[in-house]
């Protein structure tokens, strides 16, 4: 690739892991929401899945959304390295206050490495995990519900689970309001705007998955 | 004595027609040939960088040095209020005519007339540059350009960017030249420092450097020379100047045989921070622009400490004393007066030594938003400095040196005496006279170098022979022996005195003696003092580290050791000067209401000294070039 | 209040020494007393090195030119902060009754893989000026121009190109920033010449030249922390980087080679 292309720069990669970021973004919050259904009831949350599951259009999905955490990760990991290479010999003394800049921002990376386990494991534990059956109305699916329930009633898992969507919480937090400023938004007026919607997309989020453990937790008898 | 090499090489003709007449007679150099000779310039302040990139886009291949690290730091980029030209963009009377009268008037008579006349002509053509280059001018809500007054002037026509004007003229001089040094046309070459001027059969070929990182002495040759390395004003140890300016550049120029013009000539700027301490580095100066706004005042009754007293106890001097030209009379006549009221036992603060510039009025008159506005950086400088906020109480200032319009002797085409030697802005002495109007040295600064020297280097270059000549040369080499050898005799003194130390010494000599108020006692003192200095320098100081790597012992003490040869100069030639004209003041000619009284039948001329000293002995032959006043009559200047 | 209440105070100061660019570099531990708080950050500096001079040793290089806060020459990171930790400052405009008696200062250089260090806190900033020369002006040459007025200029825009103009090139952000990034810098000019008519000529060439000059000067990438205006003597926005964010992407889209 030439050395001068739009890719290889950093702005463009930049830009890249903005446009991912907010494609995933757009999955979080599908994600986050359809599984509230769990609230409702074992069937609704069963039959979702399996609807889900045998839509045609899965695999092609899938694909885009592996793409798109492949593409983010790898885009963002390569612009990391490259930025701690850019100061070999660390400082000495910390800077405090302002001038510090913002934690979050900062820890963008770690926060990344975080997610990116958990999702592996996540993805270990339901998608390709324990194979229950059951029947509703005549069809016969997974009981992706009796799993989930299962998972959520272990103390060590439940606790992991909420602490890793707390720093999902902060990832998105900043990565929502970030991509707009990298792909070029700033304006006195509306970027704190745009902040405060980051936050309350990130807590919304961040709220409906941490809801469903401390469901199953606390009040699912079933 | 009268000497053929000061010939000043003013066109005939009348004033308005000499530069367009000369620039017709001038031989040109066809564009295919611009690119076979090189032009060394020395400094990227405003006259450097633009001289660097105007040469350059002709086609000349230019080599640019420059003390900092980067051509955008040179000391034109503190220059707060603006930059005059005669726009007359405010209707309000001004015209090229007026503002060659106002700078003529405003440097006490004591400067060429046609070259502050090709100032004013081309002090436009500027501000047109400067925009084009992206130069954010103030602007009013319309889009067009600004103005605002300044000290010695009737009429606003100084532009201005906030109180950044330098610093928003320099980048755009800076990026000109940037946009050269990418095409390869200029070859730059920071963190160098002139040491010495390299002479081939009389003319100057070349210069030797030495580069501030390494410690090697370097030689450049050249088919022509540009110095444009700023004033002398640290001469005084304190001075609004930043800590790396100096002189040396030039005084290696002026012992290698260029007359040094008008030393004592140097500007006190009346609003400065005054000192607070011993351990003072350098002083900041608060823009002539506040006086626009501020009212400078100081107690009616001695001995007064408080600042917050009523009208009637208060005395607005400058009102009082110049009512038509009131806060905003010219900077040697401020400074004066605030001299005056100090000696008087009527200063402020704890030294006693500093005159208040209040905003209380113009705070009540505008709002604090609309003086934040004008002045917002100033009083933020102000308060980091200080500690005290000025929107709540008065500045304290007080006068300070902060540029010098004596220089290099220069003719009409900014040659100096060495052929082939070009001398460009504050460096050297042509165009301020004895005083010079707030918001004109970043107009000479930038005339000499877009618009004058593109010209006349053409016009040097076609009418000489240029024999072939590299480094290799004889005199290359015994400059680059020379500077090494006195390298390594100030390191080699290990004496018990620091440079700064002799440097802080000569300040207050010069300071005392050579300062705001000069007497013919004082000057002969001032002689005798610098020379026993200059001989303890050599017995006694101390230059410590290593000659080949960065050492800033090594450079001051450098640059030390040609201040305390300069410093004489400037006593001599201020003794000399029997009379008092602009900046400089002499105690025995003063008026009854003791204002400046010039002496224009003996001393209408600018005073050009040749260096015939040699070693430690300094020794100079004071040469004249008469100044001839033929459109703006002698008079006395008052701004009353 | 300045002027009737200096006081002396006692200090600590881990000083970075380094002889050169290859060189490991250590701290030199300094006590220095007596440090009347009226003095500048940098005359303190002026003291201890007049001392160091006085006992034979050689003084700390550190650069400075101009000393009020214009130049752009001072640097130095003072307890991990670019110019110190107060805002819209340099370290020329620190001043001593910033700091408390007793207080260990830490002073480093600038700390960037494109800033290499030569000598003790002195750093080699000249990256700027190359990323500068790939665009960073306007290709007017002297005398082409046209009448000042010609060309109105919104005075909303002009003091917003201002504001973006007034970068001094000190490298602070780069400093500061945990990416060692030059955002700041770039986009300062990038948004200075955008936002004037002057500029819009060669917009899309000079975000484009610039950007990649940026990149291939080793500077870091920028994450969007803050650290940099943060820590900007002149308070430069972030909303430059945004647009130079854009200017390049446009630049990226129309550039034809």
């Amino acid at each position: 690739m030439n050395s001068n292309s739009y890719f290889c720069s950093t702005i463009g990669r930049k830009q890249l892991v903005g446009l991912t970021g907010l494609a995933l973004c757009g999955f979080v919050l599908m994600h986050a929401l359809t599984n509230m259904l769990i609230l409702v009831s074992p069937d609704a949350y069963n039959k979702y899945s399996h609807a889900l599951v045998t839509n045609p259009l899965i695999y092609f999905a899938e694909a885009i959304l592996v793409l798109l955490f492949l593409g983010h990760i790898v885009i963002a990991i390569g612009l990391t390295v490259s930025s701690k290479g850019a100061r070999p010999e660390k400082y000495h003394a910390g800077a405090s206050g302002v001038k510090a800049g913002s934690v979050v921002a900062k820890n963008m990376w770690k926060q990344g490495i975080i997610i990116a386990i958990f999702l592996v494991y996540h993805l270990i534990t339901f998608k390709f995990g324990t194979y229950y059956k059951t029947t509703i109305d005549g069809v016969e699916m997974r009981d992706l519900h009796r799993l989930v329930v299962e998972m959520f009633q272990l103390p060590l898992y439940s606790g992991f689970y909420v602490f890793v969507m707390v720093v999902l919480f902060f990832h998105l937090s900043h990565g929502l309001s970030s991509s707009i400023q990298t792909f070029g938004f700033h304006h006195p007026k509306h970027t704190p705007k745009i902040e405060k919607l980051g936050l309350a997309f990130a807590a919304l989020v961040a709220v409906c998955f941490v809801s469903q453990p401390l469901y199953c937790f606390f009040i699912y008898k079933g | 004595m009268s000497n053929q090499k000061l010939d000043s090489k003013v066109p005939s003709g009348d004033i308005a027609d000499k530069w367009e007449k000369h620039k017709f007679d001038m031989k040109l150099v066809n564009p295919a040939n611009k690119r076979k000779f090189e032009i060394i310039v020395v400094g990227t302040g405003l006259a450097g960088a633009s001289a660097a990139a105007s040469l350059a886009e002709l086609g000349y291949k230019v080599k640019s040095f420059c003390i900092q690290d980067s051509a955008r730091r040179a000391h034109s980029i503190a220059a707060q209020g603006g930059i005059n030209a005669a726009k007359n963009y405010p209707s309000d009377g001004d015209s090229v005519y007026r503002l060659f009268y106002d700078t003529v008037k405003g440097g006490d008579f004591r400067a060429r007339e046609a070259n502050v006349y090709r100032l004013a002509q081309v002090s436009n053509n500027i501000i047109d540059q400067c925009v084009a280059q992206g130069v954010p001018f103030a602007r009013d809500y319309g889009g067009m350009l600004t103005n605002r007054s300044f000290g010695g002037a009737q009429v606003s026509r100084t532009f201005y960017a906030r109180g950044q004007t330098g610093q928003q003229l320099l980048i755009g001089a800076y990026s000109a030249m940037m946009k050269e040094v990418g095409k390869g046309t200029i070859q730059l070459f920071d963190r160098r420092e002139m040491l010495d001027l390299v002479l081939v059969d009389g003319v100057a070929r070349g210069i030797t450097v030495r580069n501030l990182v390494s410690g090697e002495i370097e030689s450049h040759s050249a088919h022509a020379v540009v110095l444009a390395t700023g004033g002398y004003g640290n001469t005084y140890f304190l001075s609004t100047n930043a800590k790396n300016s100096n002189a040396t550049a030039a005084w290696r120029c002026h012992k290698k045989g260029a007359y040094f013009a008008n030393p004592c000539f140097t500007q006190i700027h009346p609003t400065c921070i005054p000192v607070s301490g011993d351990y003072q580095s350098k002083l900041t100066l608060m823009s002539e622009s506040l006086r626009n706004d501020g009212r400078v005042w100081v107690p009616k009754d001695k001995g007064v400490k408080e600042w917050n007293i009523p009208e009637e106890q208060r005395d607005y001097y400058l009102e009082r004393i110049y009512p038509s030209f009131g806060n905003l009379v010219p900077r040697d006549v401020a400074s004066r007066q605030a001299k005056f009221r100090v000696d008087e036992g009527r200063g402020v603060g704890t030294s006693g030594v500093a005159v208040y510039l209040d905003f209380k009025d113009a705070v009540q008159r505008m709002g604090q938003e609309a003086v934040s506005e004008k002045y917002g950086n100033l009083f933020q400088m102000y308060e980091k400095i200080t500690g005290e906020d000025p929107y709540k109480q008065p500045m304290r200032i007080y006068p300070a040196v902060h540029y010098t319009m004596g220089g290099l002797w220069v003719d009409y085409n900014l040659q100096s005496t060495i052929p082939g030697l070009h001398v460009l802005g504050e460096a050297n002495f042509s165009d301020h006279g004895a005083n010079r109007l707030g918001a004109s040295a970043l107009m000479q600064g930038l005339a000499d170098g877009y618009f004058v020297i593109p010209y006349t280097i053409g016009h040097f270059l076609a009418s000489h022979k240029h024999p072939e000549v590299t480094t290799d040369h004889e005199a290359f080499k015994a400059s680059a022996n020379e500077v090494r050898q006195k390298s390594e005799q100030l390191l080699g003194i290990k004496g018990k005195k620091s440079p700064d130390e002799f440097h802080r010494n000569l300040g207050k000599v010069m300071w005392e003696y050579v300062g705001m108020s000069r007497s013919a006692e004082g000057l002969k003192k001032a002689q005798i003092e610098i020379s026993n200095l200059r001989e303890e320098f050599w017995a006694n100081v101390n230059v410590i580290g290593d000659p080949k790597n960065k050492n800033s012992e090594l450079e001051k003490a450098g640059r030390v050791a040609d201040f305390l040869e300069l410093g004489e100069l400037m006593a001599r030639d201020a003794l000399e000067r029997e009379e008092s004209c602009g900046g400089h003041f002499r105690e025995e000619h003063q008026t009854a209401e003791n204002e400046a009284k010039r002496n224009d039948e003996d001393f209408a001329h600018a005073a050009a000294w040749e260096y015939s000293g040699q070693d430690l002995k300094m020794n100079w032959n004071r040469h004249r070039e008469e100044l001839n006043f033929e459109y703006v009559k002698l008079a006395t200047r008052s701004y009353k | 209040m300045a002027g009737s209440s200096a006081q002396s105070i006692n200090l600590k100061l881990k000083v970075w020494q380094q002889r050169g660019p290859k060189d490991k570099g250590q701290f030199l531990e300094y006590d220095a007393k007596n440090v009347s708080t009226e003095m500048s950050f940098l005359e303190m500096l002026d003291v201890m090195n007049e001392d160091l001079v006085k006992q034979g040793k050689e003084p700390i290089e550190f650069d400075h030119d101009c000393r009020e806060g214009i130049c752009g020459m001072c640097s130095l990171v003072i307890n991990g902060s670019a110019h110190g930790k107060d805002q819209a400052i340099t370290t020329c405009q620190l001043h001593m009754r910033r700091f408390k008696d007793g207080e260990t200062v830490t002073i480093e250089p600038f700390r960037a893989k494109a800033f290499p260090v030569i000598k003790d806190l002195v750093v080699d900033r000249s990256a700027f000026d190359r990323i500068i020369q790939t665009g960073g002006f306007v290709s007017v040459s002297t005398g082409a121009a046209q009448d000042a007025n010609n060309l109105p200029v919104g005075k909303e825009k002009s003091d917003r190109a201002f504001e973006a103009a007034t970068c001094i090139g000190c490298g602070a952000c780069v400093a500061a920033c945990p990416n060692a990034s030059a955002s700041l810098f770039v986009s300062a000019k990038i948004a200075h010449l955008a936002l004037l008519p002057q500029g819009e000529v060669e917009r899309e060439q000079r975000a484009y030249g610039m950007v990649h000059k940026m990149d291939e000067e080793g500077f870091g990438s920028c994450t969007n922390i803050g650290a940099c205006s943060a820590s900007c003597p002149k308070e430069i926005s972030l909303e430059n980087i945004a647009i130079m964010n854009r200017e390049f992407l446009r630049g990226s889209l129309t550039h034809r080679k």
